[in-house]
């Protein structure tokens, strides 16, 4: 395959001096030459057929563009130039596989830098365009629709024209050819439509095929020699030095080359304004591969740039991320930290606090600081005026320094003596207008980071400020909730104990009043008991005086015992001792009763009783006792306070409870008094007291005592005409 | 022969009361000042009533009133029980302790004798 086509292409170059000396590198290459290059290396470089860049002459030596320009670089360089002749298929295998070093005429692709490795500065510019013979009628890519179309197997055109036409929606056949002749010899035989072959290949055989080019010209690229990945780069950079400098030089080998392959055939046998076209073209060509090359480096340095700005990106958000949900404040400065040598490149960097009380700045975190240095800005940190530092501090705005030997501020003094770093940056972090902390951020080598990078330092140092102050109120919130907790369980405790003392001393109050009462009751038993012996006559018979003094005695006494007795009540109804003992009982026989007691002091007085129970009137259930004990409080309040008149008590029912009602015709009370009437140790005016004894804790004592039945009582009266006290109490 | 009555109380004042008024009914009354002799004297002399105080020292009138009751001998005897109205609630404890009356301090000198022959 790789000599079909050498015979035509060949026989139109003359040998010239160039090629004399390639031939004898070629011969020297090709006997090893160890002695006459030291160091010699074997470099091998594939070979296949598509002229003029790269074929085989009729000699069987290779030769083209490509081979030139290697064979000039291994001249000088002293590589050992080894062929291998293939296919252009066989040639990529062989370069992928590491069989050989070199495959010329490779066109870059994103897909193809990832398998091969290429080097920078092209060797050609090229395009791919379709030849077809005149009677095809072919000029523009609409015409190719329904064509059966070659095109080189694995080659980049295959791919961007299938891609291309179907852009257009053709529907067209493409057929894959391992190499350009074959592929101009079956067009012109009539097989085959059409064929696509890049445009120095064209330009030199389409005459030849009797094929026209036509205006489809598509994929302009770069062309290259290709080299294993991760193989030996110093091939490729090798390469590019040689193609910087030849390309510079129009003397040099490879404009000859272009010429000698290109125009010099072209131009003898086309006519002049071809000729002109081509120097245009010529000229159009080195203006697009200086285009080309300059819109490459560019996009590369464009390219860079996103992605250094991408990786930015990235640690400011990981870092302002890390401000927005960190609680602890060291946690957070050294997040601070580390994002602003992330972002700007530099190496070290010290991060200090100022103290929310005494406002004074403290070292807080360090990254990659000598030891004696952290230790003189540990004792200088409380005190940075005059430091770097300080002057950020000072203005509150950063203050960068780009060559400390050019400061032309008091700047750098703490360390900067034996340190001497060439950059240095700081960076207040103000919360209004107060700094809290100030960053600082320096270098000993030579970076300097540019001002984006410090402007986005600043940017978080004015987000990860607000960070910091809000971790501080959330400690302070939370410093406050513990005082607060630790206040209210101290509290509570002391409560605790307070209550616990009081209900110590309620208990002692209770016992000491039970204690008390029976103490005082036993002496007042025989008070009482041996009065009333002795007015029996039981111990001897009295005289009237004897027998009146004893009453009073014994009136004393009684008095005495009952206040005692409602002393008792009231403090066992308060400490809610008093139980009721309850029962069913006839209501009526217990008002009877009551009424009976208070009959004979009615009767001394002259006061009428009178009792007035409906029929309905029947049983009750609760305390009877207790019950009797506030029927007769109020039956004996009446007759006390009662001069003339009458007294009487009124029962009856009233669906679901009974109403007891005691009226008098009496004082009656003042309507200022009623209120307090139930308080215990009440007593309507003193003066009349004097006049009816009481305790003055009867009414407190009925008022409590029917409560606990739920009952209610309540008074109505007029002042001077009498008083009606009702009682109301569940029937059930 | 009069019927002999037990008086089982430590203040002297009150039992000096009591005795009085009983004997000038007609009773014999002999008498303990707490409830260990109490119940040696009810178990030599089988008095017709024993009346027993509730607040005594050592052994109170509950405990007295229960371990008399364990006595098959002195389990006919009624108990009648003499205490202050700061007990009241009391009454059915010392009424299910074994008693079978209940009298209130202070005692009333002209009904006193009347109830106690009430439970006789």
């Amino acid at each position: 395959m790789n000599d079909n086509n050498s015979p035509s292409c060949c026989s139109k170059f003359r040998p010239c001096p160039v090629i004399i000396n390639i031939l004898v590198i070629l011969v020297f290459s090709c006997h090893g030459a160890p002695a006459v290059f030291a160091g010699d290396r074997v470099v091998t470089v594939g070979v296949y057929e598509n002229a003029p860049k790269i074929f085989t002459a009729e000699s069987g030596k290779p030769s083209g563009i490509f081979v030139d320009i290697i064979e000039n670089i291994a001249k000088t360089e002293g590589w050992d130039l080894r062929y291998v002749s293939g296919t252009w298929g066989q040639g990529l295998d062989r370069v992928q596989k590491g069989e050989i070093d070199l495959m010329p005429d490779v066109a870059y692709t994103s897909d193809r830098s990832r398998i091969y490795a290429f080097h920078k500065v092209p060797v050609l510019s090229s395009w791919y365009q379709v030849y077809a013979p005149e009677k095809n009628r072919i000029q523009t890519i609409l015409d190719l629709n329904g064509k059966r179309i070659l095109v080189l197997e694995r080659s980049v055109q295959q791919e961007a024209f299938t891609r291309l036409s179907k852009g257009f929606g053709l529907n067209m056949t493409l057929i894959s050819v391992p190499d350009y002749d074959t592929m101009f010899e079956t067009v012109a035989k009539g097989d085959a439509d059409a064929a696509i072959t890049n445009r120095f290949y064209g330009m030199m055989h389409a005459k030849q095929f009797g094929l026209k080019d036509t205006a489809v010209i598509f994929e302009p690229s770069d062309l290259f020699f290709a080299a294993p990945k991760n193989g030996d780069d110093h091939i490729l950079t090798v390469i590019d030095e040689y193609l910087d400098d030849l390309k510079q030089d129009h003397a040099s080998i490879y404009y000859q080359s272009l010429k000698r392959w290109s125009s010099e055939d072209v131009q003898f046998k086309l006519p002049e304004w071809v000729k002109n076209a081509g120097i245009a073209l010529v000229v159009f060509l080195l203006m697009s591969l200086a285009g080309g090359i300059l819109l490459k480096r560019q996009v590369n340095a464009r390219t860079r740039s996103l992605s250094h700005r991408n990786a930015q990106m990235t640690i400011m958000d990981r870092t302002l991320r890390a401000a927005a949900t960190e609680r602890y404040v060291p946690a957070i400065l050294e997040n601070l930290l580390q994002g602003a040598l992330d972002l700007t490149g530099v190496e070290s960097g010290v991060l200090c606090l100022s103290d929310p009380e005494t406002k004074g700045m403290s070292l807080s975190a360090v990254r990659n600081v000598s030891g004696k240095m952290a230790a003189q800005l540990k004792n200088n940190a409380g005190r940075m005026n005059g430091c770097f530092s300080g002057c950020a501090l000072d203005s509150g705005k950063p203050s960068i320094l780009r060559d400390n030997n050019a400061a032309d501020t008091p700047a750098a003094q703490p360390s900067s003596d034996e340190e001497g770093f060439g950059f240095h940056a700081s960076f207040p972090l103000k919360v209004k207008d107060e700094i809290i902390a100030i960053l600082c951020i320096f270098s000993h080598t030579g970076i300097r980071p540019d001002q984006q990078s410090m402007d986005l330092v600043e940017d978080i140092c004015s987000t990860v400020a607000m960070a910091i102050q809000n971790a501080r109120l959330f400690e302070q919130a939370k410093h406050h909730e513990e005082k607060l907790e630790q206040k209210v369980t101290e509290q509570t405790a002391e409560l605790k104990v307070a209550m616990e003392q009081a209900m110590a001393a309620d208990r002692l109050k209770s016992a000491f009043l039970a204690t008390m009462s029976h103490e005082l009751r036993t002496p007042l038993n025989s008070i009482i008991g041996f009065t009333g012996i002795m007015l029996q006559g039981l111990a001897g018979p009295l005289n009237e005086e004897q027998h009146k003094q004893l009453s009073m005695v014994q009136g004393s006494s009684r008095h005495l015992l009952a206040l005692i007795n409602d002393v008792l009540d009231i403090s066992k109804i308060e400490a809610g001792q008093l139980n009721l003992s309850v029962s069913s009982f006839t209501l009526k026989d217990s008002i009877e009763k009551m009424v009976k007691l208070v009959s004979p002091p009615a009767e001394a007085k002259g006061i009428a009783l009178r009792m007035k129970m409906d029929e309905n009137v029947d049983t009750v259930t609760t305390d009877q006792r207790r019950l009797e004990q506030v029927i007769l409080n109020l039956l004996n309040n009446a007759v006390k306070f009662t001069e003339s008149g009458e007294v009487s008590i009124l029962c009856r029912r009233d669906h679901d409870h009974y109403r007891i009602s005691v009226s008098d015709t009496g004082i009656g009370i003042k309507p200022e008094e009623i209120t307090g009437l139930f308080q215990p140790f009440h007593q309507i005016d003193t003066g009349l007291s004097r006049k009816h004894e009481g305790t003055g804790l009867g009414l407190s004592i009925c008022r409590k005592l029917i409560t606990m039945m739920n009952g209610t009582i309540d008074v109505q009266s007029n002042w001077g005409k009498g008083s009606t006290f009702t009682v109301r109490l569940p029937a059930a | 022969m009069s019927e002999t009555l037990l008086i089982i109380e430590d203040n002297p004042q009150n039992l000096y009361m009591m005795r009085f008024l009983l004997e000038k009914s007609g009773f014999t009354i002999i008498d303990a000042e707490n409830g260990r002799i109490g119940i040696d004297m009810a178990l030599k002399h089988k008095p017709k009533a024993i009346l027993l105080d509730i607040q005594l020292p050592e052994m109170d009138g509950y405990a007295v009133a229960e371990r008399l009751k364990t006595y098959p001998e002195l389990s006919d005897i009624p108990i009648i029980a003499v205490t202050s109205y700061a007990m009241m609630g009391d009454r059915e404890r010392i009424l299910a302790a074994g008693a079978i009356g209940y009298i209130e301090k202070p005692i009333d000198p002209e009904t006193f004798v009347s109830e106690i022959q009430r439970y006789l």
